[in-house]
């Protein structure tokens, strides 16, 4: 009778003595967020994905070269070579792109696509994303007397596989194994060399000072990198979330905005004054749930 | 004697439990929302993941919200909340811990709605602060469901929630959390 009574105690005792719920989290893995804080760090495409029905809205600038000294303003003055951007969320993987910046009058449309998603637990550990693109440079060359440009000559492609781990709170890393071909070269494109074929490896990193203000940078290797026309891209700049959107101000060494030009294009030599001013502003809406 | 001692104990043992039973009630799917008014931007958070239980016998209430699962419609916005403001990795929950005050009377069996007071600890990134909240009581019919509403304001300060105020500011200071969870009564 008395272990009856102690079993019915403490049958008692509990349910009295919830005054606390359990905590219970609604999902236990969830993937890990924001390695980058927008979808693009500088010059390179991030894996930061868009979500279905997202429009991610950037304007990107680049200036002349700080070599232009004070005069100038530092290459304020020179103008500024400016891409828009229009990128959709189609599902919550791929997002597709369109793009036209200044340099060579180049459209260019493209997409990304979230393969593997790096998880809190810690598998997979990477995020894993691939990009395509194709450009049409729209330039009226019929003044300089050239061979016609059809529009196999004015069609260029862009490829990667973006690699990206987020390692602390702080610090992520993106490798960009990147090529880009061009149908045409010559001193009419605004990319120095003949070549038809570029191939490079980017390096972008983030890391995050405060809650909002992050430390940037990229590295470019380009495997065309052997004249001093084709050095390796530089960059190196501060991320600024306000709330709504995310301020990206840089200095970089090249003045193509699109990727595949940046792959393939000119840069500036990082020690002499080839750093130029940079900005993209960048600003994501929701058309539809 | 000794025999009739231990069914007495027994009887008042089950008279005790079975009346706290009935006087707690306890929820899973309410709604939260979270309101930034601020002079570039206005836009809501909200959830229906809000958790809660009330004992009514003890007066006390507890709740609590997975922020992982507020959304304000736009996901990269969602992830800048969570990892930039709210720290969800090291902090993933709010929660409210109180008590009715004093002159808060509920009577499960008015049908008409009641006002009371809790006051309680709030919790939200890690800094727990007291606070006072207002809302109100909706039982149904039998007194098995009620309805609970109640809104407060949340100064970010408080809990050590940084905001930009550099450019442009889209994130206001105070922001404006209202609940709305139906419980129902809670068998174990």
């Amino acid at each position: 009778m008395i272990k009856a009574l102690f079993i019915l105690l403490l049958l008692c005792i509990p349910t009295q003595l919830i005054a606390q719920l359990e905590r219970r989290l609604v999902v236990q893995d969830r993937p890990v967020e924001l390695t980058f804080m927008a979808p693009r760090n500088i010059n390179i495409l991030t894996t930061e994905p868009l979500s279905r029905g997202e429009m991610h809205y950037a304007i990107m600038h680049s200036f002349g070269e700080l070599s232009n000294g004070w005069r100038n303003f530092y290459g304020i003055d020179n103008g500024a070579v400016i891409r828009f951007s229009l990128e959709y969320g189609i599902r919550d993987k791929a997002s597709v792109y369109i793009g036209r910046s200044g340099l060579d009058k180049v459209f260019d449309a493209g997409f990304r696509y979230a393969l593997i998603k790096q998880m809190q637990s810690g598998s997979p550990p990477v995020n894993i994303s691939l990009t395509g693109s194709v450009g049409l440079n729209s330039a009226e060359y019929n003044f300089l007397g050239s061979r016609e440009f059809t529009l196999y000559d004015r069609t260029s492609y862009y490829g990667a596989l973006l690699i990206s781990r987020k390692f602390s709170d702080d610090l992520s890393v993106q490798l960009s194994p990147q090529l880009a071909r061009f149908n045409r070269t010559g001193f009419e494109i605004a990319i120095p060399g003949d070549a038809q074929w570029y191939f490079g490896l980017g390096v972008s990193a983030r890391y995050r000072i405060t809650g909002r203000l992050a430390l940037t940078g990229q590295y470019i290797w380009s495997e065309n990198s052997d004249s001093e026309s084709f050095r390796n891209n530089v960059g190196i700049g501060l991320d600024i979330e306000t709330g709504g959107h995310v301020f990206q101000l840089f200095f970089t060494t090249t003045q193509a905005l699109n990727d595949a030009y940046v792959l393939a294009g000119r840069n500036g030599d990082p020690l002499d004054g080839g750093f130029r001013f940079g900005f993209n502003v960048n600003r994501l809406f929701m058309l539809h749930r | 004697m000794m025999y009739r001692c231990h069914i007495l104990a027994l009887l008042l043992l089950i008279a005790v439990a079975t009346p706290l039973h009935a006087q707690q009630f306890y929820g899973e799917n309410g709604y939260a929302e979270f309101e930034s008014r601020a002079p570039a931007l206005t836009f809501t958070g909200v959830s229906d993941n809000l958790v809660g239980l009330i004992d009514l016998m003890e007066r006390t209430v507890d709740f609590y919200l997975d922020l992982n699962t507020l959304d304000t419609g736009i996901s990269l916005r969602n992830r800048h909340m969570r990892d930039s403001y709210l720290r969800t990795n090291v902090h993933p929950f709010a929660e409210f811990k109180g008590r009715f005050t004093e002159d808060s009377t509920i009577d499960p069996m008015e049908e008409s709605t009641q006002n009371v007071r809790v006051e309680g600890e709030f919790t939200i990134h890690g800094i727990t602060r007291q606070r006072e909240v207002e809302g109100t009581l909706t039982f149904d019919d039998e007194g098995n469901m009620l309805v609970l509403e109640a809104s407060f304001e949340v100064a970010l300060d408080d809990h050590n929630i940084s905001r930009p105020r550099v450019v442009f500011l889209e994130l206001s200071e105070v922001q404006k959390v209202s609940i709305r969870i139906e419980m129902e009564k809670y068998n174990d």
